[in-house]
This record gives C-alpha cells, sequence and structure tokens, in this order.
C-alpha cells in the first residue's frame, strides 16, 4: 500500500491510494437444476463453506466472508471478502457442482472492490426489455492461473 | 500451476480534498471524463422528500434512445455527422456487448468513434488500429479509435472511405445502440432514428426513504470505509452493527450518530455529464438551506462494459471493479471526491 | 535448458517409543504427508502435492526424512506439516510429529546440513556419557565424520551458492 500526497496552501489536497482496499465485492446467483427449491441466507453461507472447504480444506474453510444481502426468491448473495481471499472464494464457487444431489452452479454475475456493485445493469436490462435472466460467464480471473 | 493465491488486481483510488470557492478545484473538469455515466445516486441525510427544485432536476435528465440492430457504418453517414456530431456533443454506446467477449462499439462526445474487436473482425475491417492493452499472453483483442471531426475523416476523404468500406462491406457490424445528444436532443438524432427500429428512454428514477441509519462522521472517516458504507446503504444492505453474527460482520465505520430520515435517490439509463453538473450545482444549493446534517453524497457510476474509461483511455472489465466517482458536499462549500477506476494503468484525472 | 527446481525439506521423525522408527517406510510417510495437506488444503493441496512430490531417503534407525517439493509451492505443503500427528505403516498406528530442520535447494546441501548437524549432536552427547568407554565411542564417531570430498572452503563456497538461490526465489 503506498499513498502519495500532495498538499497545497490553497486547501487543495490528493491522496491516491494503491491497492489499498482491503475487501472485494462479488454478486453471485446461484442456479438450482430444480429452479422451485429455495435455500435460506444461513444454508447458503453454510453451502459455500462446504465449497471452500473441498477445494481448499481447513485453511479454506477458515476464510473469512459476509454475505452482505440476501434474496432469497432469486438466489442472488452479494458477498465481502478479504482481498487476498478472493481467488479462493472464487475458484471454489466456480468449482461447487451439487446441492443436496441435484446439480447446480454458482454464476457470478459482478465482481468488484466497492460495495456500488448493486449498480450493474441488470436494472437497465429490465427496464428496457423486461429480459427476464441475464447470463453472464463467469470468468475465472486469469491471474490465478499462469501457463507454468 | 501454483501461483500465489492470494494476489489480486491492482487497485486505484484517488481522494481530492477542496473547496467549490476555491478557483483549482476541478469538479467539473473532473465530472464531464467520465463519458458513459449508467447510475447516478445521491444520498440525502435528515431529508423526507427532496425540494421541488431538486426534483425537477432528477426528473429532468436527458432523455436516451435505444436503436435496435444498428449498422455501424450508419454512424459515418454524413448528414448524421453534420446534424449531430459536429453540432455538439454525442453520447453512443452499443448495448448489452460484453467488453470481453463481444465487439463494442463507442461514440464520444469530442467525436472520437472507438471500437473494440477481435482479432478475426480487427482483420476484416482492414483499418489502422492497435493491440488492447488487455490482451493475456496473445493478441485477440484490438482497439481501433479515429476521430470523425479530423480532417481526413472528413466526408469523402481517403480514411473515411476507407472506414465506410470497411465497415459496409467487410466487417458488417451491427449491434443494438445507446445514444444521446446534447444539446440538441432526439431533433438532431432524428434523421438517423426513423430509419431503425428506435425506442425512447426516460432515465428511470428511484426514491427510497431510509429511517434509523446509522452514519459515520464523513469528514474524519477512512475513505475505503466511508465508500463501503455509501455503497452498502445505495444497495440496500442492511447493517445491525452486530459483528459477531455468522453471515456478515459488516458493520458501520465509526458509528457516531444516527439519522431519524435520509433520502436515497438514484436515477439510471444513459445519462449526461451535463446533467450530471446541473445536479451538483442543484445539491449545492440544497445545501445552503439550513438543516441539521450538513452534507450530502452523489456517487456516479459508470457502464461496466463501456470501452473507454476516464478521459479516452481504454477500459478492461475483466479485471474486476467499474470506473465511478463519489462527491461528498459539505455546508461550507468544501468537497471530498474519490475517483476510482478498474483499469490497472490509468490515473483517473 | 531450465533446471525444474525443487525444494528439499529435511524433517525428522519424532516418535515417544524409538522402536517403532523400524516400522516406517517411503509410502507411509508420503502417505502421512499427503492426507495432511489433503486436509488442510483440500483438493487444491492434494492435486499440488501430486506433482513431483515425493520421499527420497528415510533412515529407519534415526528417523531422518528427505521431502521433495516442487519449489513454487512448497510453502504451502510444508505448512500441512505440522499437522501430521502420526503415521500408518504395517497396520499400525505410530503416533510422531515432523520436524523440519532444514529446507534445501539440492540433496547435497541437505546431506552436508545433516551431517553437520549430527556432528553438533555428538558433541552435544559427549559431556553427558558416564563411562569412558562410551566417551570414546563418541570421540571415535566425531572423528569419523567428515564431509563427503571436500574441506571447509568449499563448504562455504556451497553455502554461498545455496543463498543464491535462496535469493532467486524471492
Amino acid at each position: 500500500m503506498t499513498s502519495v500526497e500532495e498538499a497545497e496552501p490553497s486547501g487543495f489536497q490528493r491522496v491516491v491510494l494503491t491497492n489499498a482496499s482491503p475487501y472485494q465485492y462479488l454478486k453471485i446467483r446461484l442456479v438450482l437444476e430444480d429452479e422451485r427449491s429455495r435455500l435460506s441466507d444461513v444454508e447458503l453461507k453454510s453451502f459455500i463453506i462446504a465449497g471452500l472447504k473441498s477445494l481448499h480444506g481447513e485453511v479454506g474453510a477458515a476464510l473469512n466472508f459476509d454475505v452482505l444481502k440476501y434474496d432469497e426468491e432469486s438466489l442472488t448473495a452479494l458477498l465481502r471478502v478479504y482481498s487476498r481471499g478472493l481467488v479462493k472464494l472464487w475458484s471454489s464457487l466456480t468449482l461447487q457442482g451439487f446441492y443436496q444431489n441435484q446439480a447446480c452452479a454458482f454464476r457470478v454475475l459482478q465482481v468488484s472492490r466497492f460495495t456500488g456493485i448493486s449498480s450493474l445493469e441488470e436494472p437497465l436490462i429490465y427496464l428496457l426489455f423486461h429480459v427476464t435472466q441475464k447470463k453472464r460467464i463467469s470468468h475465472f480471473p486469469h491471474y490465478c492461473h499462469p501457463l507454468p | 500451476m501454483c501461483a500465489d493465491l492470494s494476489r489480486t488486481p491492482r487497485t486505484l483510488l484517488v481522494c481530492d480534498r477542496s473547496s467549490f470557492l476555491d478557483h483549482k478545484n476541478r469538479v467539473s473538469s473532473q465530472v464531464e471524463q467520465l463519458h458513459f455515466i449508467y447510475k447516478v445516486s445521491v444520498l440525502l441525510p435528515e431529508c423526507n422528500s427532496a425540494s421541488s427544485s431538486l426534483d425537477s432536476v432528477f426528473n429532468s435528465f436527458t432523455s436516451f434512445y435505444l436503436i435496435r440492430k444498428l449498422p455501424i457504418y450508419e454512424l459515418l453517414d454524413k448528414d448524421f455527422l453534420q446534424s449531430a456530431v459536429y453540432q455538439g456533443s454525442v453520447h453512443g454506446l452499443s448495448f448489452r456487448t460484453r467488453i470481453d467477449e463481444d465487439n463494442c462499439v463507442a461514440l464520444m462526445p469530442n467525436g472520437r468513434l472507438t471500437l473494440s474487436l477481435d482479432k478475426d473482425s480487427f482483420e476484416l475491417l482492414g483499418f489502422e488500429g492497435k493491440p488492447s492493452r488487455f490482451n493475456h499472453r496473445s493478441c485477440s483483442r484490438f482497439e481501433v479509435s479515429v476521430d470523425l471531426t479530423d480532417s481526413s475523416m472528413a466526408p469523402g476523404g481517403r480514411g473515411y472511405l476507407r472506414l465506410l468500406t470497411g465497415l459496409k462491406s467487410h466487417l458488417q457490424l451491427q449491434t443494438d445502440f445507446l445514444l444521446s445528444h446534447h444539446p440538441g436532443g432526439g431533433a438532431s438524432l432524428q434523421a438517423l432514428l426513423s430509419r431503425y427500429d428506435w425506442s425512447e428512454h426516460k432515465p428511470k428514477v428511484s426514491r427510497r426513504c431510509l429511517s434509523n441509519l446509522v452514519c459515520p462522521a464523513p469528514r474524519s472517516c477512512d475513505p475505503h470505509s466511508l465508500l463501503e458504507w455509501l455503497g452498502a446503504v445505495d444497495a440496500d444492505v442492511r447493517c445491525e452493527n452486530s459483528s459477531s453474527s455468522f453471515l456478515s460482520s459488516f458493520v458501520c465505520p465509526e458509528a457516531n450518530t444516527t439519522l431519524g430520515h435520509a433520502l436515497s435517490v438514484s436515477v439510471s439509463g444513459l445519462l449526461l455529464p451535463h446533467d450530471v453538473q446541473r445536479l451538483i450545482q442543484e445539491l449545492r444549493c440544497y445545501l445552503q438551506q439550513p438543516q441539521l446534517e450538513s452534507w450530502v453524497s452523489l456517487t456516479v457510476h459508470g457502464f461496466t462494459d463501456s470501452l473507454v474509461s476516464w478521459g479516452g483511455s481504454e477500459h478492461g472489465a475483466l479485471i474486476g471493479g467499474q470506473d465511478f466517482y463519489s462527491l461528498l458536499m459539505f455546508h461550507d462549500h468544501t468537497y471530498r471526491l474519490y475517483l476510482s477506476t478498474a483499469t490497472c494503468h490509468t490515473c483517473p484525472p | 535448458m531450465v533446471r525444474v527446481k525443487s525444494r528439499y525439506l529435511l524433517c525428522e521423525v519424532n516418535v515417544s517409543n524409538r522402536s517403532d522408527l523400524l516400522l516406517l517406510d517411503d509410502r507411509a510417510v508420503a502417505a502421512a504427508v499427503k492426507a495432511a495437506v489433503a486436509r488442510m488444503h483440500g483438493d487444491y493441496g492434494a492435486a499440488l502435492c501430486s506433482i513431483r512430490f515425493s520421499v527420497k531417503y528415510l533412515n529407519a534407525h534415526t528417523g531422518i526424512v528427505f521431502l521433495r517439493f516442487p519449489k513454487r509451492c512448497y510453502k504451502l505443503l510444508w505448512s500441512a506439516l505440522p499437522f501430521i500427528t502420526s503415521i500408518e505403516s504395517r497396520r499400525l498406528t505410530i503416533p510422531c510429529f515432523l520436524n523440519c530442520l532444514h529446507v534445501g535447494g539440492t540433496i547435497r546441501t541437505c546431506q552436508k546440513f545433516l551431517v553437520r548437524y549430527n556432528t553438533k549432536q555428538l558433541h552435544r552427547m559427549l559431556p553427558k556419557c558416564k563411562t569412558e568407554e562410551e566417551k570414546q565411542q563418541v570421540r571415535q564417531a566425531i572423528l569419523s565424520c567428515c564431509l563427503p570430498g571436500g574441506n571447509k572452503e568449499e563448504l562455504e563456497d556451497d553455502l554461498e551458492s545455496e543463498e543464491d538461490e535462496e535469493d532467486e526465489e524471492e
């Protein structure tokens, strides 16, 4: 973390913070095979923790993350995770394939450094087309697996 | 094979602190730099309903047009250039195209047309361009940027004809396109609109009244926590201030006051920087009224899949985040401006 | 040509009953390490552990083990070693723990370290000897250990070269 500060007598001050943001935010949607099934926020969090545990073991299961917001109807959640845990969390979400013996998938809708994440253009699409579902391939961040 | 799992993309946040009365303040020029605004949200503490003048500003955001399946060469149309591009500022952005997988097009108010193309399309087009900075490993994306107001791009000129034939006969690029014009509005775009399937849209205004909001001290709070809190209010995240909850340990940073009421207003659509300027002026007037809490915050989000970031620099969506700025205005004309960028290289102005 | 780099961990298996050491074999130690890594780091760790991980050497009398890990992820794998509490060998569970003595870039440096380490241990044993005969034996042992094919100068060179290698990794 570095910061550059320029202070001038006139009162103009500029501070540049690089790599200082402590958290990353993910907007995710759980897609279940049986669209009628619902799960509560607590169940969702335990499900994600189970995924972390299977991919990254006990060290992964100990990763701190928060479910900031969860909508049971659309199975959409807003997660907050420490920046250094982002790759672990994201990769475990990607590899989560079954929820109680039914196929499922997490769609990572957006990843951001700020909670302003809710400004996904989704509402605009609703506004214009009433599209019911927006699909986005969850891009696994490329910096996770550079070629050896 | 086993890269460091705790590595994260580079982040950048610029915090400016100054006063509107200071002749050196650059707020208006900074506001102009973010061209494609998707959403503006305003938080008014201790406010039940916005005053009529403020409300009228919210409702008078310029409407924008959506054209379905617009062939991009139409943007080079001579009449369109003369009636719209040369006459004022056009904001145009391809809609429902993904910056990382589709061909994207943007027309900036300064008359610059930018195309972000994949390799095949770029080779088909046969026009000068440069590799995108967001290529990873192989060169798979290219950026073509032309200034339509330049003399070489005048209708009939060599560059103009080359690009026109490229777009017309080689690469028949068609996308849904969002368009708005300042100051002419729809009238100056009418010729283009009439030829295609189009619709007019008013930016959507939504208001939310919040009560019993735990609020940090805006002047002393750390920028990241403050932005997080503002975002959480905007996203309607419950904040019970108990860090022991299983679900979430999110707490209000340095909570010091509880606001009885607050009003959160957001406007979304393809918005013009000019309208944001008007809103800032109106908010400054609003702040001059005697009241309890003497600050307001204004957050402006850019399109995630926009292909230009601050100014005219290239924007890539893959590396996370989006462009936005947050302006915190106080009673005594001072302000804090937090600018952020998604890209790894550019610093906001 | 680029050399495929590895890290060799020189570990000591500590057991309460020394005769248990004789029951150990390579496969048992490898299985215990793999299980611990899989528990601590999940599938990801288990996958890392399946590439170029091996037990290079096991001395069942002294309980010395050389583990080879790929250089890029040895820290992650190393972090799982303290969680080994027992090794299952020949249908017996041997309670033990691994104590890492040295991390080296080559087997040779690890071996040199081991010889020096053992010499130091012998020196420590010397004052504790009770009978003259024991003392004589220990002295004999100290005299007999010398670094394979080298004098002191060469040893220092090796140390330097190894330090270079360590720097390079950062």
